[in-house]
Parts: structure tokens; sequence; C-alpha cells
């Protein structure tokens, strides 16, 4: 049992993204870690049919006590992960306050109306900027590109497990990591997630 | 000459039912395709100026424009358009033999233009069951294939734009008036392109008084007889009024009275019946089956007769006075017509800005058309 | 999936969804049999079975549709096993004709219905109710209110079924199935089951007689001793464990909820910090409400609040018994949907729960700084476009819904597509070019189809047309289509076959050559059937655009009878597609069109696959290599030809 205790109970924390992205892999992941480590883990997630192109997101609740919400109220979310920059603006609004942690991957993945031109997508340094106007702790990572350069762009989701796990933040260890992954992963695939991991724990630590 | 986009084109075309089905917007973009006659738009398109508008001949059409660039003169009042010579003419020995009506002229020329590459090929409407298909042939046996009349608006110049893509630049046309109006509409590069070039060699232009909705047509034809069967159409010469329908075993006739009921609302606003914007123009003779009557409008299309003739591939006679009077008294009655009619719609010289305009043309020459 | 049998200790946790715990739940009961169809968001139940099948001795299967699966699942009661049926809410309707018939036989081996409701209708075409059926056909109804009472409400409910000799009802929604949270595992009981079906006993014997419903009007030998299984199913929710009372012993308001709504209650109680004033009735047993129970706690307070989603069912059926005991309990104020504190449609979460009690209790509640809230809210508004939904980059109703589109242009007669339920509902937006023009439950499209098909008399001349997917034809297509050409219907029916029920996760189904545990099945072939049936079938390739638009023309014009084009390819999520391109697809920029004459961007503002992306700056197209699913079909809608595509080796 882990003896460190987070600061808020329940520590509330958004995993966020577009459909196809492994945001619910990532929820999961992260959920079975708290689950090791003597939590209660709450993980609410929208999927189905919304996941064709759609924004999806996982909520999750870790607690000392007790299952809450799967649903986070407004405002409430201590930490925000993101694997789409402008899913991490829509979620800042819904669910940010002044305090919250926000850690987003810079890769962006084009809504169909931004496609077709009756929408614009802004430009990453103004996403950047307006997020880190609003909040002091925000933090940006080319996730996929280095997924691309490990010739894999799933794996954008795993290295930004790493760089969560590399904010020191969370009571959690590259051993936690380790044994929910290799639940969830055929044998020969642990390797490279394990090194996708620890790039994104680079990445944040640099 | 006002240009606007497919929305225009739509507003005041498709839905004025005055299109005609010509082609001429076809295979310019993804956008507008021709199927069973009628010209559909697919999605739609933002652009505020566009060829498919700018090639419409049924909106937006600079009589005086087109005039000056192909004649040098603003529109004048001769049924007949402008043309240096007026003749009789027929299909010469040379010329091979297709399923002609009347002299087989527009095929003796246009196999002629191509076999001595004046064109690289031959923008023509060819014959699917009853439904006419425009193709682009490249060789003068395809010509021939095509000979005879369709009596149906065929989207002929959906296969010009194609075969324009495809990199063709010095084509043969064989059109009827609407669509020589689009074509030499074309010729005008009407949007400024700088890549532009006329991709014209010759156009010749076919009489026509009115032509049928294929698709209207084809329903009247289905509920008759079966389609499949049908190998022939043929309108014979006055006073016969009727339309004759081949089949493997029998031929049908059916009164011209009830076959012009199929004549769609926008023939009746055509003011041109001999195409007056060609290099040539070709038409049935009255009285002669096996003569055409002959126009010869530009310095390229004198070119080419006087080179045919000379090949042996057309011959020529004088015209005799009376058929010409009479050509010009059709011509000019389908004119008059067609302009009171479209006045009456008040799409004659509208002021822009108040409605769209299917014909520009000056005052001098209108009044005189109109008879004042 | 196999941690839900891996680890047998007693008193484990695990991390589980709520169908998961459900799983759970029935394997600790020592469940033999399930079956269901598959629906967002109850799909999992069926597949975790599937996986641990063999394991634990289960027989588990995807039926045809959600009527069959109840009559699978009621096979295995009869002959006194233990057995499940599972569906979306949706389902039930489907099952609903033998639901009431089997309510009225009664089971003998502990059987549940499953149903997961999806209030919000965030993945259903809508929010549709399934409680009330439980009244409807006079069954017990359990919700659970968190993910370990998912799995234990799911053991107790077999005990339970077995106890009245009924069916009993097992309600989820959305964010119960689909959300995880710890589960205490208990122990697995030995996977020896016996199935035998007796008969020889007198008619109505529910221990050894023919299960049937009364073939003839008794009421009085049949409905009577049904009532009376409910009327006992109540005395057993006076002690229900499942049932709790939270707060003070009288507090200012009494809230009673269940089901998912528990958690937002216990949220909004505590970040509002109100413990001392208001009490939480918890409730697990939601149909019949047992009276005393729901008395002794309408004693505790003058207002009640009830907090439920979809329809105000536990509102009604608690003011009910508050009438009916008025003289003790005393006149109340009741909260919920009716006085409109909580929204009539639409899902809840603790926002709306926290916005009605500080209107109740007038509390002043501010969860974020309104400075910081309009600031990020400016931001979204101006920063965060939406996203619309659409086909999957690669997916062969893109290709579809383009040709059906561009057919019924052409042809110009002013036809129009019946809509089905499956990922092709999505026809009725851009994204599928708003071609599809009407949509309602499974297989209607073609039943609407054959309806107007039938119009010609009274002068309709448009076009007809529906679109089906493969499991939804012989979900409940299969019918329509029979009627349709026995009537000589004219329409066009386009069977949209990609290989599976691809909206729910790609469920095996009737025409698939494997079941879902896996073993060999016999593939049922669409094409033999419908020619079989008599109608006019041919096949296209929705990739091959001209091809597919051509043969919808010619099958429009078509006068006679019902005609069947299946439109054969695979699901671009499908094991066989899935992560393989087939096309390495990329634009020569130097002849992309773009936005002149010619083109105006016919690829990303019309086709709209999300794999083609327009580069503002160059003003061309171009596609992302980690989105486009490599189906090549963009190459050949480009007018120009910029868009290419090479096979890959």
């Amino acid at each position: 049992m882990n003896s460190i205790n987070l600061d808020r109970d329940p520590y509330s924390i958004i995993i966020t993204g577009v459909g196809g992205q492994g945001n619910v892999m990532a929820s999961r992941v992260m959920g079975s870690m708290f689950v090791t480590n003597g939590f209660s883990v709450t993980i609410g997630e929208t999927f189905g049919a919304s996941q064709r192109g759609g924004s999806v997101m996982s909520h999750l609740r870790i607690s000392k006590k007790s299952s809450w919400s799967p649903q986070i109220p407004r405002g409430g979310a201590d930490m925000i992960v993101s694997l789409e920059p402008i899913e991490a603006v829509r979620v800042l609004a819904a669910y940010g306050n002044p305090g919250v942690i926000l850690l987003s991957n810079t890769r962006p993945i084009f809504p169909v109306n931004v496609i077709k031109g009756e929408a614009t997508y802004p430009a990453i340094e103004d996403i950047k900027t307006a997020v880190k106007n609003s909040i002091s702790h925000a933090i940006f990572i080319d996730a996929t590109e280095e997924a691309l350069k490990m010739e894999n762009p799933i794996l954008a989701n795993i290295i930004m497990l790493g760089a969560v796990i590399g904010l020191n933040i969370l009571p959690l260890e590259r051993d936690d990591f380790h044994k929910a992954i290799a639940e969830r992963v055929p044998h020969d695939k642990i390797d490279v997630n394990m090194d996708a991991f620890d790039l994104g724990t680079r990445l944040v630590r640099q | 000459m006002q240009r606007f986009g497919s929305r225009e084109l739509v507003e005041n075309v498709i839905r004025q039912n005055l299109c005609i089905g010509c082609g001429a917007c076809n295979n310019l973009c993804p956008y507008f395709k021709s199927y069973n006659g009628k010209t559909t738009m697919l999605f739609p398109c933002t652009l505020p100026e566009g060829r498919c508008f700018a090639y419409c001949p049924k909106t937006e059409v600079d009589l005086d424009e087109l005039s000056a660039a192909l004649f040098h003169k603003p529109y004048g009042d001769d049924p007949l358009g402008y043309y240096r010579s007026i003749m009789m003419s027929r299909a010469g020995a040379r010329a091979g033999h297709g399923l002609f009506q009347a002299g087989g002229t527009v095929s003796a020329l246009m196999q002629f233009a191509l076999e001595k590459r004046h064109i690289d090929g031959a923008i023509l409407t060819d014959r699917k069951g009853i439904e006419p298909t425009p193709i682009l042939a490249t060789e003068s046996k395809d010509i021939l294939k095509c000979a005879s009349s369709k009596y149906t608006a065929a989207p002929t110049l959906a296969a010009l734009n194609r075969a324009i893509k495809e990199g063709f630049g010095n084509l043969g046309i064989v059109s009827t008036p609407c669509q020589t109006l689009a074509v030499a509409q074309m010729r005008l590069n009407p949007l400024q392109e700088n890549t532009f070039r006329d991709p014209t060699g010759l156009v010749i232009g076919i009489f026509c008084t009115w032509a049928l909705d294929f698709q209207a047509f084809k329903v009247f034809l289905s509920q008759r007889i079966d389609l499949a069967e049908i190998r022939k159409i043929d309108i014979p010469p006055p006073p016969a009024e009727v339309m004759e329908v081949f089949t493997d075993c029998a031929t049908i006739e059916y009164p011209l009275s009830e076959i012009r009921q199929l004549v769609p609302e926008a023939c009746s606003y055509c003011i041109d019946m001999t195409a007056e914007f060609s290099d040539i123009s070709v038409g049935v003779m009255e009285g002669r089956t096996d003569m055409n009557t002959l126009i010869t409008r530009t310095d390229r299309g004198q070119r080419i007769v006087d080179e045919a003739v000379s090949a042996g591939y057309l011959v020529l006679t004088d015209l005799p006075d009376e058929n010409l009077e009479h050509l010009k008294w059709a011509a000019d009655n389908k004119k008059k017509r067609a302009f009171a009619k479209a006045e009456e719609k008040a799409i004659v010289n509208t002021p822009a800005g108040t409605g769209p305009s299917y014909l520009r043309i000056n005052h001098a020459t209108l009044k005189k058309i109109r008879g004042e | 999936m196999s941690y839900l049998i891996d680890d047998n200790r007693e008193g484990i946790q695990h991390l589980l969804m709520g169908n998961e715990a459900i799983v759970r739940g029935a394997l600790e009961a020592g469940i033999n049999v399930a079956a269901g169809y598959p629906g967002t968001p109850s799909s999992e139940i069926i597949e975790a079975f599937s996986k641990i099948a063999r394991d634990r001795n289960i027989y588990a299967e995807w039926s045809t549709n959600e009527k069959v699966a109840m009559e699978v699942a009621a096979a295995a009661s009869f002959a006194g096993l233990r057995s499940l049926c599972v569906m979306k809410q949706n389902g039930v309707n489907v099952a609903s004709d033998f639901l009431l018939h089997l309510a009225s036989s009664g089971t003998r081996g502990g059987m549940l219905l499953v149903t997961c409701d999806d209030p919000g209708a965030l993945s259903s075409v809508n929010e549709g109710e399934s409680r009330l059926f439980a009244k409807l056909v006079e069954i017990p109804l359990l919700e659970p209110g968190d993910f370990q009472e998912a799995k234990d409400l799911t053991k107790w409910a077999f005990d339970l079924s077995e106890k009245i000799r009924n069916l009993v009802m097992i309600r989820s929604v959305t964010r119960m199935s689909h959300a995880s949270g710890n589960v205490k595992f208990g122990s697995l009981p030995d996977t020896n089951a016996h199935a035998e079906y007796r008969f020889d006993g007198p008619l109505l014997d529910m221990e050894t007689g023919p299960m049937i419903s009364m073939i003839v009007a008794a009421p009085e030998l049949q409905h009577g001793p049904q009532q009376e299984k409910l009327k006992k199913a109540a005395q057993l929710f006076e002690d229900c464990p499942f049932n709790t009372y939270n707060g003070p012993e009288s507090p200012e308001l009494l809230i009673i909820t269940s089901s998912a709504c528990t958690l937002y209650v216990r949220e909004a109680v505590n970040l509002l910090n109100i413990e001392d004033r208001v009490g939480i009735l918890k409730l697990a047993t939601t149909w019949p409400l047992p009276p005393n129970l729901i008395k002794r706690n309408l004693m505790r307070s003058k207002a009640v609040f009830v907090v439920e989603e979809v329809l105000p069912t536990l509102e009604e059926n608690i003011k009910i018994l508050a009438a009916e005991t008025a003289l003790e309990t005393g006149i109340k104020t009741f909260y919920g949907k009716h006085s409109g504190h909580i929204p009539s449609a639409g899902e809840l979460n603790p926002d709306i729960v926290i916005s009605a009690l500080t209107k109740i209790l007038h509390i002043d509640y501010r969860p974020v700084e309104p400075s910081f809230e309009q600031k990020t809210a400016k931001m979204a508004a101006t920063m965060a476009p939406t996203r619309e939904m659409t086909f999957c980059p690669g997916c062969p109703h893109r290709a579809s819904f383009w040709s059906i589109h561009n057919a019924i242009a052409l042809d110009g007669r002013n036809g129009f597509v019946c809509g089905d339920i499956g990922c092709y509902v999505m026809g009725t937006l851009p994204g599928g070019y708003s071609t599809v023009k009407t949509l309602h439950s499974m297989g209607s499209g073609s039943g609407l189809a054959s309806g107007f098909g039938k119009l010609k008399q009274f002068g309709i001349e448009q076009p007809v047309l529906a679109v089906c997917g493969d499991s939804t034809f012989f979900h409940a297509a299969m019918p329509a289509l029979t009627n349709a050409i026995h009537h000589k219907s004219p329409f066009t029916l386009i069977l949209l076959d990609n290989s599976g029920t691809a909206m729910t996760g790609f469920q095996p189904h009737p025409g698939s050559p494997f079941d879902v545990m896996g073993n060999t099945a016999e593939a049922l072939d669409i094409e033999a059937i419908c020619r079989a049936m008599g109608g006019r079938v041919e096949i296209a390739d929705p990739f091959n655009l001209t091809e597919t638009r051509e043969m919808l023309n010619y099958l429009m014009e078509y006068k006679d009878g019902a005609k069947v084009l299946i439109l054969r390819q695979a699901c671009a999520l499908s094991p066989e597609r899935r992560g393989k391109k087939k096309f390495d697809v990329s634009v020569d920029e130097s002849i992309c069109i773009g936005e002149n004459c010619g083109c105006d961007r016919l690829c990303t503002r019309i086709f709209g696959c999300p794999g083609i992306t327009w580069d503002t700056e160059k003003k061309v197209s171009r596609i992302d290599t980690i989105i486009c699913a490599g189906c090549g079909v963009c190459a050949d809608i480009c007018p120009a030809g910029a868009i290419q595509k090479k096979e890959v080796a």
C-alpha cells in the first residue's frame, strides 16, 4: 500500500482526446495503477457512437474512501491530460479551475468542420499562450511527434502517461505502470510501451 | 457579360426551366453532371464566378460581345447571322458513306478536317439505344457512326470539356445552335485564365428548330414500345408531319403534334435557328433530301470548305433564291417569337442587380428584330 | 478480461466496468447461459462471458435479435439452469412480446433480464426508458447504485428469481455500465450443471408442468399467481441489504434516488457540505417498492426530492405510496421532475443535482471564480471548434452514401433513403451527405420503404430506397423485405454489408463464420437469402464509385418489385482491414486545383474524410498519413487526379 496521500479526496483527473487515440486504454492503465496502490477508483467514460471523430473523455476519481460520480462536477478537475490540444481547451473551460495541472499533446487532429472550412483551427502557439494565460501549471509536449519517431503514433498515449508520472505529483511509480501494461498488451509489446513511457517521463523532466 | 457562379446558374437557368442540357457545365468540375438529359448540381460550390455560368448559353449571353469577337461587329439583324456565303452542298465522292440524313455535308467536312489534321479530334453525338451520348472521335470511321439526327437535346459539350481536360487543343465540334453559343462563349476565355487557349479548330453548327426533352421522350416511347427494339428514328420532310420509329419488325408513326409536346420550355426562348456563332452551319434543304444548306461564316470555315471541295470531299452548288428567302423567313420567325417570349419573362437586357439576364443585345438590332 | 476469473481469491479488489461487475456477479451466482444482441452500452457483457465461456462451462451467444436472446436464455431457465439475457433499452421493446408471456409463465432456474439504458442517448437514437416494462409486465426491477453493487445485486437477483419463480430485471445505465470502479470479489461456485426440461406435471405447476402462457382466458389461474410473486418480491425488498439510508434521523430534505444518480447525489451533498441537512435513501429495488420501508423513510421529512433519469417513474411510484400513507406520513412537498428541479430529458450529472439542491435549500454555491469561468469559456468558444460526428477514415459507408447521394441527385425525381440503425445513422448528417430521410428502429427503414413503395396509386413518383447493415438485416429487416417482395413494393434496399456488427465493436452475426465464443458457425449467405426470397439482387463494391452509382440509378429506374443492392466492403475497423492500408495515398500539390474553378476543394469541403486536410497556406489538400486508412476512394473523386494512390506492396 502506498502511503502517499493526494491533496484532495476525491482527486479528479480527466484524460481527453479524440476517438481512436487510445484514451480509454490510458485511463484504464492509470486507474489500475491507483487500485494497485490501494485507492478506490471510479472512471467515467464516453465512448460508443461519439468516438467516431468525436471528443472522448475519461473522468478518473481517486479516493481513499469510496466510489464517486463518474462525471466530475464543473470546475472540479485537479489534473487534465489531453491527447489533443483543442480538447484541452474544451475540457479546461468545463472542468478547469485556476489550480488545475494541465498536460497536453501538441499534435492537432482537425475536426471535420475545420477540414471542410466551416471552422478554423487555431495555431498551436496561440493555444499554448491562451492556456498559459489562464492557468499557471500548463505543460505541452510533442507526444505524437515523438511517437512518430518510434514509428508508431498510437504510442502518444503511453508517452503522455509517462509524462504524467514524470511530474511527480501522483503517488505512482514506473513499476506500477509496468504491472498495469503487462496485464493489457501482448508480451512482445511490453518493451516498446516501457520505452514510450520512459520517453514521456524524460520529456517532462528535461 | 456579367459573371456569376454555380448558385446563379442553378437559380437563373435550371430552376427557371431554361436548361437545355447542352453539357457546357459538365466535366469542368465535379459538381455539374447530366443524367437522362437533365443537368444536376450534385453538391454546392462556393465560388462567386465559374466557367459553368460563363459558358452557359441560357444566361448572361452578350450577343454583341460574341459577335465582336467572331465577326468584328455588333450583333446584327440578319436572321441567319453573319456569313460569307450560303450554298447547297453534299458529300463528295472521297467522303465515306454513313447513315446520312440529307446530303452528308457535316460528316464529310469533319472527316476531311480530321484526315487533313485541321483538327485532332471531333466532338460528336453518338447514340446508346435512344440516348444521345457525346463522344470524342479521333478516327474518321467513328465520325460516320455518329451521322444521323438525334432529335433530342444532348450534353455534347460534356465530351468537349473532357477532351480539353485530357489535353486536346484543336477540336472539331458538331453542335446545335445552343451548344454553338456555349462554345463561342468558351472561346472568349471569360474567366481570363492564364493557361487558356482556344480549344476549337472547327465549329460546325447544325440548324435546329427544336429538340426533344430526352427524359420526356424516353417516357413517351417506353409507355408505347420496348425501348430495346428501336433501331432508328426519323422525321421525314413535310408534309408528312410524323415521327417514324423503326423496330426490327415494324415502323411506327407518331403525329408530330404529339411529339412537339415533348419539346422543353427552354427551346422556346432560343433565338438562333442556324447556329450563328459557328464557322460553318449546315441544315436540311427544303424539298431536296439529297442536299444540305451550307452557311460559311468565318475565314477558317471558308478555308476548310474550299479545301474540302478541291479534295473531292464536298460538292457545292448555288442555293436557289426562293430557298434562301424561305430560310430567312423561318429563322426570323423563330428569332421574333423567342425574343418576344424572353422579353415577356423580363430576361433580356436586365439591368445589373435587378434579376437574371438571358440575353444582352444592342438596342438598334433588338428594335429591328421586334419589327419596330 | 480473464482477470474476471483468473484471480479467484475472495476479497481481492479489481477495477471493473459496471458491465464486468454484472458479469462477475452472475459468475458468482453460477450462471450457465447468457444471450444478447449488441447495443451500446450493453455489449461488453456477452463479450466478457464469451471470453471465459470455456473455463466456466458457460454458453454465450449473440442472438439474432433481443427477443430471440430472451427466448434462448428462458430455455435454459426452463431446463433448470441459471441464465440471463442482455440488451440496451431499445432492445427491450423488441423482446417485449416474449417478455409479457414469459412473465406470466414464470421461470425455473434463476433468470435475469439485464437492460443497459442510455439516459441522454449518448449512443442511441433515443433515451427510451425500460423501467416501465417491469411495471407493465409485473416483474421485479433492481438498479445497482455503484460498481460493487452491480456485482452483488446481480448475484442476489438470481436467488430472488428462484425464490419467486419469475424473471428479474436489472437495469443499468451508461454511466454505470461504461464506468469503472473497485469491486471486491466473492467466491466462484463449481461449474457443474445439469439441464433437463420437465413437463410431465400438471398444467401450471411451476416445478414440473409445461411452461406456458395460458392459452385460454383464465386470468385467475395465472395472472393472479403472477401478482402474488410480485407481492412476495415486495416483502423480500423490505429487508434488501442494498436499500440504504444515510443521513440524520430527521433531515430537512429526504433525497430518494437509485442507479448512477446515487453517485451524483453523494457528490453533490459532499460538495455542498450539507450532510447534516439532508438524508439519502438509496433504493436498489425500484419495482415493486417495499411499502413499509418507503413509509418509514417518508416519515423522516416533510420535503422529498426524487433524483432519477428519463421518466419520473420512481417519483410517481413514491407519490402513490405517499398518498396511500398520507395519514401517517403527513403532507409532503415533492421535488423532482414534476416540479422542474430535475430536467425532464437528458442524463443527469452532479451539477444538475447541485443546482437543484441550491434552489431547494437556498444555498449559494460557485464551483469556480466567475472571471476564470468567463475567460476559459471565451477561450473554448473561439479556439475549440466542435467535432461533428462523421464516418471513420476508410469507412465503406462514406463511399456508399456518396454514391447514393449522387444517384438520387442525378435521377432527379426527389428520391429518398429510409434509414436504419447502425453507424449509417450518420447518413442523416452532413457526414453522410444528409441522404437519409427517415430514421427509427431496427429494420424499420425497410418496412417504411415497403410502405412508401405502395403509394404509387396515390401519385407518389419519388424513388424509394432503404439502407440497412448486415446485422440489422438479420435482426429485423428480413420480415420487412419479405413483406415488400410479396407485395411487389418497388423499392431498392441497399444492404451495407461490412461483415460484422460494426457499430458496437464488431460482434459476429448469423452471417459470420464463427460465433462469439470463437467456435465455427454456419454463415448464412445474405445474397442467397435475398435471392431465395425472390428479390432482384445485385452486388457491388462501394469503393468502386462509378459502378455503384450506375447500378443504383439502374435499380431506381427498374420498376418491378423490391430490389436489393448488396454493397460489400469490410469495416475499416474490422480485423481484416484495421491497421492495414491497401493504398499509400498522397497529393501531388502541383496538380491540386484547390479552391479554384474546377474543384473548390471537393475532397476536404464536401467528401469530408478526416484523413484529408487542407493546407491553409499553400492552398492545397494533403493526406494526414496517421489518420488515413488507405482506402483510396478520395483518389477517385479528385477531379484533377492530384490525389494519387499507390497499392501497398
